[in-house]
């Protein structure tokens, strides 16, 4: 469904992306893993068609990333995006006016869950508020794949339960959901395959039951393997 | 497309409601001052609106290329380029609705202008002294090399030359701001060579418009034909800009 091929994106002198090839699968929850740096971003940014690659490519469907597969992406960035003189019922209205697959109901009640209001101004928003509000908009979509960066950062842990819920509410067949966080345990208990990038490369990507059932380690155990060396 | 226009307008609503605000005062003042029989109001006012009349669509054209700039360069460009719209309708989008903001100002200044003007006119009884003493001071100013003679005609065709000029300022400012971020990010003395070539383009159209619009006898012809052949340079620094945006440009 999503796949990139030998993807490769350089800042400058820094390589951020390194000849990544990546095959994702519909009728899965991906966490995406690694290290501040090591690319998860830039991969996300790409695949979402905001970030042009230095070489190599990223297919939706086997399609080159384009306009049209905007329509059945929904990327949530992990910095706040929207237009300063928003309301939050502006934000469901922007959605609404160039999302087909948006659902106001849905935004809605979305809102209701994680304790927010329509008349709340996105400029007056806490980092928590607008983490709420940002993953409330993006699953309001009926997307076909999800690609979230970073869902639970500044989120409460009773509002973390409220967006567990929803995502695995979206976790069917025929969809793809990748989301990357630091929060390692929190991933574990949604995702079902683990995708682990260390310095902007792909390190390996594996099926959590078949890790938990034949190596008896679990996604943080891997974790700790593959970066305790770095990051202790 | 409209959308994207709709959106475009509501980021630049505030300016233009200060701009139309300021307008009604002025005017209000102008005309206690005209039929209250009070010269202090009334060259007040007049002075602001000639203010207002000149600077209202150059601070509309730099709204608008901050606002790109704001649109390529933080991450609320993402509330853009990740919507299913292509470059081409998310940059006709903003030329459209700048444009279309220009000419309709500039028009309603015209209007108002060519209106406090009647009423004046009418008040004092003094047509045609006053329509004189105008006439001999608009001898003085000239547009491209001649001297500017006085009917609704002449000043439309100068008022439509001057919009359509300032619009392609505007467009070309994009093309620099763009291939700033889109081709010379990160790279050094960035600003100062878009900078640069902002200024050797505005440079270049002028002098082509320039040698074309030369030979044209009739003054009103030469201002229209300048006016369109500045809307077609238009039309080319924005097809340029949007091929760059949507082949090279990384939000």
């Amino acid at each position: 469904m999503l796949e990139s091929r030998e993807l490769t994106k350089a800042f400058g002198g820094k390589v951020a992306v390194d000849h990544v090839s990546l095959k994702l699968e519909k009728g899965h929850v991906y966490a995406l893993l690694g290290p501040n740096g090591s690319g998860k971003t830039t991969w996300m940014k790409m695949a979402a068609g905001l970030i042009k690659p230095t070489s190599g490519e990223v297919l939706f469907d086997g399609a080159p990333v384009s306009i049209d597969s905007r329509r059945h992406v929904a990327y949530m960035s992990t910095e706040p995006y929207f237009y300063p003189w928003m309301s939050v019922k502006d934000v469901g209205k922007y959605y609404g006016d160039f999302f087909e697959d948006y659902s106001a109901e849905r935004y809605r009640s979305m809102l209701e869950r994680m304790g927010l209001t329509e008349d709340l101004k996105t400029k007056n928003l806490s980092s928590g508020m607008m983490a709420k509000l940002k993953i409330a908009v993006t699953m309001a979509r009926d997307a076909r794949v999800y690609m979230l960066d970073e869902p639970f950062n500044g989120i409460d842990l009773l509002a973390r339960d409220e967006i567990r819920t929803s995502i695995l509410e979206y976790a069917t067949e025929d969809k793809l959901l990748l989301l990357s966080s630091h929060l390692v345990e929190e991933m574990e208990a949604i995702a079902d395959r683990a995708v682990f990038i260390s310095e902007g490369r792909l390190v390996e990507q594996v099926d959590l039951e078949t890790m938990r059932t034949e190596q008896g380690i679990s996604m943080a155990d891997r974790y700790r393997q593959i970066y305790g060396h770095t990051e202790g | 497309m409209l959308k994207l226009m709709k959106y475009e307008l509501r980021k630049t609503w505030f300016t233009k409601v200060i701009l139309l605000a300021l307008t009604a005062a002025a005017e209000i003042g102008f005309l206690i001052g005209l039929y209250g029989d009070r010269d202090e109001p009334m060259s007040v006012s007049v002075v602001i609106l000639v203010l207002l009349a000149t600077f209202g669509v150059l601070v509309i054209g730099l709204e608008s290329i901050l606002t790109l700039h704001r649109d390529m360069n933080t991450r609320q460009s993402y509330m853009l380029f990740m919507t299913p719209n292509s470059s081409y309708k998310i940059l006709g989008a903003k030329v459209l609705e700048c444009s279309i903001s220009i000419l309709l100002t500039g028009g309603f200044f015209f209007a108002l202008g060519t209106l406090d003007i009647s009423l004046v006119l009418s008040k004092t009884g003094e047509l045609d002294r006053i329509w004189k003493m105008f006439k001999e001071m608009l001898a003085h100013i000239t547009v491209n090399g001649r001297a500017l003679q006085l009917d609704a005609r002449t000043v439309g065709a100068l008022v439509f030359q001057m919009l359509a000029t300032w619009i392609t300022t505007i467009t070309t400012a994009y093309l620099a701001d763009v291939i700033s971020s889109a081709l010379l990010n990160g790279k050094k003395f960035n600003g100062v060579i878009s900078f640069l070539l902002f200024l050797a383009l505005n440079w270049g159209l002028s002098w082509i418009t320039d040698k074309i619009t030369a030979p044209i006898p009739d003054m009103i012809t030469m201002m229209f034909v300048y006016g369109g052949i500045s809307l077609v340079f238009s039309a080319v620094m924005y097809v340029i800009t949007a091929i760059i945006m949507e082949k090279r440009l990384s939000v």
